[in-house]
Order: C-alpha cells, then structure tokens, then sequence
C-alpha cells in the first residue's frame, strides 16, 4: 500500500519540495516515533529499522507532503503504514489475537464494585509501572491509547495513522483506557 | 458490579471518551453531565477513563523518557544527507518506480562509500510463475533496498564469512570468485531482506564504488533463463547452472554487466 499523503495530496510540480527545513523538522521527530515504534515493534532492533524505514519513504515522498500541514502526524502515519505492511509480510510470525473474545473483555464494567474517589487517584502508580501496563494492552487499543494520551494526537490524525474510522478510534481509545484501569487497580493492595 | 440499568446509557457510552478528553460540544457535554448525575455506572465509566487519563497526563514525561541511540540519529541524519548526495541517480529511477505499483515497496538507493559485500537471505515472490523479467524487476527492487539499507547499517563482511553463511544457510559450497580487485569489485557487508515468500541468497559487491547484486535461487526458477534485460533502470544478466538460478543486478552498462557476469560464472556453481 502506498503512503497516504502520497495518495491523498496531488504532486506538486518543480523543484524544491524539500529542504534543509523539511530535513531538520523531520529529524526532529525522532524520539517520539522511536517511542512510538517501540510499541509497534517486539524488539529494539525492530524499531530502530522502522524508523529507518519512515524516514526513508518520508524523505523520498518529500514533494508529495503539503507544507503548512502537520509534518509530524505525517511522520506518524508513514510509521504506522510502514509497521502495518512490515505484519502483512511477516503473517507468519504474528501471533493472532482474538479480538472479539478481547474486545468482550473490554466491555466489562471496572472492577471491584467498590469504585472510590481514592481507588480512582492511582497517584502512585509508577512510570515503569504505567509503561508496562500500556504495553501489555492489545495491540489496537495500546496504538490508540498512547497516541492520544502521550503523544497527543487528534482524533482524526489518528484515525489517519491507524486507517480506521473516527468512532473505532475512540472506541479503541475508550476500551484501552478502562483495560488500564481495571489492570491498575488490581496491582494496588486492598485497602489502598 | 454497576449495571448499565438506566435508559440512554447505550447513548451515553460513546460520548465518555471526548467528554474526558474536552473534546464535546456544549448541548453534548451538558447531557453527560446530567446523565451521570443519576446513573452510577456511567459515573464510573467517566470516573475510570478521567483517572487514567490523568495519569497518563502526569506521567507524560516519566514515558517520554526513552529516547532514540546516537546511532539511530546519525542513521537517520545520513539518510537526509545521503538523499541528497544521490540526487544524481534518484530521479530517473525513482520517477520510474513512481508511475507503477512499486513506489511503495521500494527505497531509494541513498548510500554512503563505506560498503563493500554483502551477504544475505532476501524473499522473492513466487518465482515459478512470473516471467524472467517479473523476477528481475523483484531482485533489482531488492538490490536497492539491500544496498539502501546496508548502507544505513555499515555492515561489513569478509568473503569467509559469507562463504560460510551460504554454506550453512543454504547448502551451498560456494567459492567466491579470487581476485575480485582486479575487476574493480569489492565485497559488502550482509542483512537480510524482508521481502516476498522464497529464500535466496543475496551477495552484494561494489564496483568501481557502485552497486551489484549477485541473487542465487536455490531451486531452478526459469526455465531458459539465459538472457541480459534492462529493468527499472538496471541491468539484470541471468543464467542458471545446474539447479541454481543466478541473477546479476547493477545499474551499469549491459556490456559491463555481462562482463561481469562473465567473471562472476567462472568461479560460482
């Protein structure tokens, strides 16, 4: 599949599509799409040869970018495709999720029926705590929550990068958010 | 555990997600706000999704920690540089890629001069039944990538070390041709391509400071394969020995790369 701005904005014609500008404010997005990659990915390695490759189609369908647009949610959007035909190619290697049988789970009220303003505050839940929570989310509702949530993207950038309806967007965003909670709430003691 | 027992709760449920993240209209945010007043389990909902969200926002910086290597940077710093370095070479091949289905599978070949071979094992889509020029179009498309992304990672491999890993990985007790400096070739480094369903061996040279492709097909792909034509750009010379399909790839005149081709034959079987 092609890069969606590729597609989406037409070709414009004559030199100069991209410059040293493009090159700075590109390479400036970096860390975030690493991060990002991280969670798309199993392994560091993986990740670092998906940036790689973003950057590499990014700087090649340079002309096809539409100044004054968000270069980086560009960016993130040649990331999830490159990651999304990186899965197609690799079938064989990916583990099938049920994603009926995990988005029933979802559904489920948080847990504990004991839902107490204090249960709610999860001030001391740690980083590498949260990290690990968000990363042991599925992998549609982890991608939709930590765009949102960390690297704050809209709801229709999202949807962009993640080739998927506004209303799924915030589905997956809103089941991922009550996943974490629920997963949260069960590392804490009791009586917390 | 909260029922969702209270009439509009099936309406309520889609607006808890923007009601949290401020992104309502006024008349909406107003008819959350009233429904929670009254219905437990929507309040949990909003409660459960604001605390999350909350930690989330306080915990931005603790998970903006990790940060991408120095390497990483500097690949990617030279990716910018090497694009434009090899301005010489991009627009006619790359325009050529554009116009057909191929612009999205394939990179363009930005490298820098430190490679010299390559060997590795690159996936081919099913040979058996496409036609010689089909499969010349898929290597050269793996040919620049391999060199592309080779030329990211400066892998670097000495001629044992790729005899060996052909030996092992597929049975082939090759012996890589001596003296290739008298020829203007110099052996690369090796990384596997990502491409396609077969296995083939990759080895990757320079010559004279540019890039050829030497592909083995373990299996004999085509029948009369013996031939030179010119894809996306390239040169592909193609002849089978035995069971073994090769294919040389390098964008260079068709009489140097049969020439080549010549010199590589000699030695590989």
């Amino acid at each position: 599949m092609g890069i969606r701005g590729a597609k989406t904005t037409p070709k414009r014609q004559g030199p100069g599509g991209r410059g040293p500008a493009f090159d700075v404010e590109a390479l400036s997005h970096v860390d975030s799409l690493y991060r990002t990659a991280r969670r798309l990915t199993r392994t560091p390695a993986d990740a670092e040869d998906l940036v790689q490759e973003t950057y590499l189609k990014a700087f090649r369908a340079a002309d096809s970018f539409e100044p004054g647009t968000n270069l980086r949610a560009w960016l993130f959007t040649i990331l999830h495709n490159s990651a999304r035909n990186r899965a197609r190619d690799r079938a064989r290697d990916t583990v099938a999720v049920d994603s009926e049988a995990v988005e029933r789970a979802a559904q489920t009220q948080p847990a504990g029926g004991n839902v107490t303003p204090e249960t709610l505050l999860m001030r001391d839940t740690l980083g590498p705590e949260l990290q690990a929570a968000i990363d042991a989310l599925p992998e549609n509702f982890r991608q939709a929550v930590w765009l949102r949530d960390v690297e704050e993207f809209s709801y229709a950038e999202i949807a962009t990068m993640l080739d998927a309806p506004l209303g799924t967007v915030m589905s997956r965003i809103s089941r991922g958010r009550r996943l974490l909670f629920d997963h949260l709430n069960h590392l804490k003691p009791v009586n917390a | 555990m909260p029922e969702s027992s209270f009439p509009g709760c099936a309406s309520i449920d889609p607006l808890v997600t923007p009601y949290v993240d401020g992104e309502l209209a006024a008349a909406e945010r107003q008819i959350v706000r009233a429904h929670v007043q009254v219905c437990p389990a929507c309040l949990a909902r909003v409660s459960a999704e604001q605390a999350v969200q909350r930690l989330m926002a306080e915990s931005k910086a603790s998970l903006r920690e990790e940060q991408a290597s120095s390497a990483l940077r500097t690949k990617c710093g030279a990716l910018a540089a090497g694009m434009e370095h090899g301005a010489d070479i991009r627009p006619r091949v790359l325009d050529t890629l554009a116009r057909g289905t191929w612009r999205a599978r394939l990179v363009p070949l930005a490298l820098a001069a430190t490679l010299v071979l390559i060997a590795a094992s690159a996936f081919i889509y099913q040979l058996t039944a496409r036609s010689p020029r089909l499969m010349a179009a898929e290597l050269t498309a793996d040919h620049m990538k391999c060199f592309a992304m080779n030329g990211l990672l400066g892998t670097h491999q000495a001629a044992a070390t790729v005899e060996g890993s052909l030996a092992s990985g597929f049975g082939w007790q090759a012996h890589l041709p001596d003296g290739p400096d008298r020829e203007g070739l110099a052996l690369v480094g090796s990384r596997p391509c990502l491409y396609g369903e077969g296995r083939v061996a990759h080895i990757m040279y320079r010559h004279n400071g540019r890039p050829v492709s030497l592909f083995m097909l373990p299996r004999k792909q085509m029948p009369n394969a013996d031939a030179t034509m010119r894809v996306l750009g390239h040169e592909a010379a193609m002849w089978s020995v035995g069971d073994r399909t090769f294919v040389l790839i390098a964008r260079e005149a068709k009489s140097e790369v049969e020439h080549l081709a010549t010199f590589v034959r000699a030695s590989l079987h």
